[in-house]
């Protein structure tokens, strides 16, 4: 299936929102936290004037990565027409945008630039701005190929993609006026299933973007806060494991190249891809680079020749936040599911009725 | 030497009481000569041991771990049953039977909270979901593929990995990906009364010599600690000690505390197995979607109810 997430800021926007209202209100109080926007600015100082940081390290020697960091980014993942072959904002577009970002917080990177919010996200008793994000002087987030595009599908893929659209969970999402098909749970994404909110690799979303590292000897553990799922990265050069172990967030290896952690990730599920790529050729490859104290660089690479037409590259700066990541209780109070297919049913019925009446009349 | 041997096992391990009488029965095996090495295990005594340390200075338990119990189908002593519906899940489905891993064998219910107990057993398997708290009210938690909570996640029939930083121990489990940070310090981040109810508690910890003792609260009211109903409130109240008992065992006990439903604190122990397949890693068991069917099945289409 194409990964939902990615297809369509509406799609999102809807799951996004049924979330908010429905689905974790004993956590909801927990995510507001008061933002300050002298944070930013604290946060903006230190990425520019902290010239004297040194890299930490763990008490067993890897270069530390270990705290809460967000993902949350303005900056769209694909470049704007409008910037051509620019890579880089000047100090003051960045800081335009960075403000605008905090103004209309929320809005989504992947289609829809800061300027246009696509809702309030304070309505849903949510803090208007996420602490921690910091100014990015990239014009997007795909730094490669260099005219900041994703590249063009493979035909076969932009084939199953239409496919995937029209007949795949939720279809009807993309057109707001049709109606919602929720026949079982199955017809149902698989974020409203708390099956899985995807990844590899680590986007930006319209908030909870939030993550937590922790280093054993041995072992990274990326936490997502997004029904706390996780991430167990081995760093011992243990082979991946077999073909037929297949796991929702792929299987990762992970080892030390200087001062930035390199994850390779195979064994992904077909259903629960990136971007609905083959499972069986997608290679995904992570760079994480701690910059200063409050910023991971951390980029990654995805080659499927058999989705796209080329291999492709994205920096997705991971700034510190405060913690801790509360836990997301998601299965446990899924009432997207109950409302979602009680409201299907509730408007066949609407449906029925009306039908009946009309026959009735004639 | 036999009452510091014995001192060890009443500060280390859960087992007192079989490890005081055993230790004390001439009948206590030994191997040829009793040399170290030589000695047959005795089940319930571990010989005094002084585990690894991580590069921080602290016992090291790190590693995937699972409990060997039949706890989950009932913390008490118990036979095995035929499990739900044997005529097409024959073997398959039953349960085994298995003696408890509560110390004494009783726990201490208050007359009201033990009816509720067996109301409880009675619709473990009573599903009706609703999109409000009510979905909570009837049927096994572990039915339902929720977080199992504490102490339950740690004798599921499932391994669990631990990962351990300075200030962090990290307990994810292969049932339902479930997830519990354990933090090392109190902060403005992680302050040490609970932010706000959670399904698998808000824990702290801190090393007493060589046990990790786990102080956790902010439960909500909705796990249960086993298939037979046992239960808890939002007052519970639970302190865990786990200490390195063999390279491959941590011995686990858990205090557990809950005025509403007790009348007093009761313990559970057993031995944790460090999994030592090569390679061996968790793998998925997300269950949401093999019980989903079950859950919002009412809501489907064409749905007989």
């Amino acid at each position: 299936m194409v990964n939902r997430f990615w297809v369509s800021s509406k799609v999102l926007t809807v799951v996004i929102t049924m979330a908010a209202i429905l689905c974790v209100p004993a956590i909801v109080s927990a995510q507001t936290r008061s933002a300050a926007p002298a944070k930013a600015d604290k946060n903006a100082a230190a990425n520019t004037t902290n010239k004297a940081w040194v890299l930490p390290h763990t008490p067993d020697g890897q270069p530390d990565l270990q705290g809460y960091w967000t993902s949350l980014s303005f900056t769209p993942m694909e470049r704007p027409a409008k910037y051509g072959n620019r890579e880089f904002l000047t100090e003051e577009e960045a800081a335009q945008i960075h403000k605008e970002g905090i103004q209309h917080s929320y809005e989504f990177t992947f289609n829809d630039l800061p300027e246009t919010p696509v809702y309030d996200a304070t309505v849903y008793a949510l803090s208007a701005w996420q602490e921690g994000v910091a100014p990015n002087r990239r014009t997007s987030l795909v730094v490669d190929p260099p005219d900041g595009k994703i590249p063009a599908l493979t035909p076969e893929a932009a084939k199953a993609r239409d496919a995937a659209r029209k007949h795949g969970p939720n279809q009807d999402y993309a057109d707001p006026n049709a109606p919602v098909k929720a026949d079982v749970a199955e017809d149902l994404n698989l974020g409203e299933r708390c099956i899985s909110f995807g990844g590899p690799p680590i986007l930006p979303g319209a908030y909870n973007s939030n993550f937590k590292i922790v280093q054993g000897p041995g072992y990274v553990m990326v936490e997502y806060e997004w029904n706390n799922e996780i991430r167990i990265i081995p760093l011992d050069g243990r082979p991946a494991l077999s073909q037929s172990i297949h796991r929702w967030h792929g299987d990762s290896r992970g080892h030390w190249e200087g001062n930035t952690l390199i994850v390779e990730t195979s064994n992904f599920r077909p259903a629960a891809t990136f971007q609905g790529a083959n499972a069986k050729t997608l290679k995904m490859t992570e760079y994480f680079t701690r910059t200063d104290q409050n910023t991971i660089e951390y980029k990654f690479t995805v080659d499927d020749p058999s989705t796209w037409t080329r291999p492709w590259t994205a920096i997705v700066p991971l700034s510190h936040m405060e913690g801790p990541i509360p836990e997301y209780d998601c299965t446990e109070n899924n009432n997207d599911a109950v409302n979602i297919l009680a409201g299907a049913r509730v408007a066949e019925k609407a449906a029925a009725e009306k039908a009946k009446n009309i026959s009735q009349k004639q | 030497m036999k009452a510091i041997v014995l001192g060890f096992f009443l500060v280390a391990c859960a087992a007192i009481v079989q490890a005081q009488t055993s230790a004390q029965q001439p009948g206590a095996r030994t191997g040829p000569g009793g040399a170290t090495g030589a000695k047959i295990p005795t089940p319930g005594e571990f010989p005094p041991y002084k585990g690894p340390r991580t590069a921080d200075g602290k016992p090291d338990l790190n590693g995937i771990w699972q409990a060997f119990v039949t706890a989950d189908i009932d913390i008490q002593d118990h036979d095995a049953q035929a499990g739900p519906h044997p005529d097409i899940m024959g073997a398959y489905g039953a349960w085994p039977g298995g003696q408890g891993i509560v110390e004494g064998g009783e726990i201490p219910y208050k007359p009201e909270a033990l009816a509720q107990k067996k109301a409880n057993a009675e619709k473990r398997m009573v599903v009706n979901i609703t999109s409000d708290d009510r979905r909570h009210d009837t049927g096994d938690p572990e039915l339902k593929c929720y977080r199992p909570g504490i102490p339950r996640a740690n004798y599921m029939p499932l391994p669990f990995q631990i990962i351990q930083s300075t200030d962090n121990v990290m307990v994810a489990y292969e049932f339902a990906h479930a997830l519990r940070t354990i933090y090392m310090k109190v902060d403005k981040e992680t302050p040490q009364d609970p932010p706000a109810d959670s399904w698998m508690g808000w824990s702290h910890g801190h090393w007493e010599g060589d046990t990790l003792v786990v102080d956790s609260s902010g439960f909500a009211p909705w796990t249960w600690f086993d298939r037979a109903g046992d239960y808890h409130s939002d007052a519970l109240h639970v302190v865990e000690r786990y200490t390195l008992a063999s390279p491959y065992h941590i011995m686990y006990e858990a205090t557990i505390e809950d005025p509403n439903v007790f009348t007093r604190p009761w313990k559970v122990s057993f031995p944790l197995y460090r999994r030592m397949e090569k390679n061996i890693q968790l793998v998925d068991f997300d269950c949401v979607e093999y019980v989903e069917k079950m859950l919002y099945g009412p809501y489907y289409k064409n749905s007989s109810k």
